[in-house]
């Protein structure tokens, strides 16, 4: 009787030991997601100017970058400096914007605000640290002289960028 | 609170791609994936460039994909094996059209960097 449940009891044990050893495997790889949050609304606090303020009746825009692996993305943002599309425009356009680290995940990444670079009207943000942020774009336009905007509707683009470093 | 949890994003994959060898003779080749979770864009450009941001010619099966809401796209970029020293970003910048009814102002672009 024990000379046949013997080669049992080790077949089992065998399959036993695969089992726990069994190794599970992964690849994580670093990733950026750009999510449109919230589009802007100019307002019309005047005749002559559209403006994302709210106190001017508008609303900056949101973007949300999530980043999947710490310091592998830097984030640029371009507020705008021309209209995509708006009724034919005489004179010229004064442009103003910016674009802010509002809030992240990690407390660490309110020093993205301190340490960003503006040329012109780009913003870049290097993205040292993983996780979810938030960005603010304001932006406004005031035409000629104090001239009144014709009537029509307008849209400027802000452009959004996760760049591999 | 303005902030919102919609499906609004732009994705792409590998951040740091390599290209191999294609079945053509002179062309290396990478696959990437795109995953358009914005509901207001359906349509994104591919581009590829150098370091310094000046354009490389490439192939692939469309230069302007469309991609349905919430899908994930795999497409190929083919470069000839005399760019490849050159190649320095793939990106995929969305692209918003005249007389589409929607208020984007957001443009979006990633880039993946060729290391």
């Amino acid at each position: 009787m024990i000379k046949k449940v013997t080669p049992l009891i080790f077949l089992l044990s065998t399959s036993y030991a695969w089992a726990v050893n069994s190794p599970i495997t992964g690849t994580v790889q670093a990733s950026c997601s750009i999510v449109t949050t919230t589009p802007g609304q100019y307002g019309v606090p005047n005749i002559w100017k559209l403006s994302t303020t709210p106190s001017d009746g508008g609303q900056p825009a949101v973007i949300k970058t999530t980043i999947g692996t710490a310091d592998k993305y830097k984030v640029t943002i371009t507020h705008p400096n021309s209209f995509s599309s708006s009724p034919s425009l005489s004179d010229t356009l004064a442009w103003t914007g910016s674009s802010v680290y509002t809030s992240g995940s990690v407390t660490a990444m309110s020093a993205y605000e301190t340490h960003k670079t503006v040329v012109g009207n780009t913003t870049t943000f290097d993205m040292t640290l993983a996780g979810t942020t938030f960005f603010t774009v304001a932006s406004s336009a005031s035409y000629g002289y104090n001239r009144a905007f014709p009537s029509g509707s307008y849209t400027a683009l802000i452009l959004a960028e996760c760049i591999a470093k | 609170m303005l902030f919102g949890f919609q499906a609004q994003a732009h994705e792409m994959t590998p951040a740091y791609p390599k290209f191999n060898y294609s079945y053509i003779e002179g062309v290396s080749v990478t696959k990437m994936f795109l995953f358009n979770r914005r509901n207001d864009v359906s349509y994104y450009q591919i581009g590829v460039f150098t370091l310094d941001w000046k354009e490389i010619p490439f192939a692939s099966t469309s230069k302007l994909i469309n991609v349905k809401h919430a899908k994930k796209y795999p497409f190929y970029v083919y470069i000839r094996n005399s760019d490849l020293d050159r190649v320095g970003y793939i990106c995929t910048i969305s692209k918003v059209f005249k007389g589409e009814e929607q208020r984007a102002l957001i443009t979006s672009r990633i880039c993946s960097k060729i290391e």
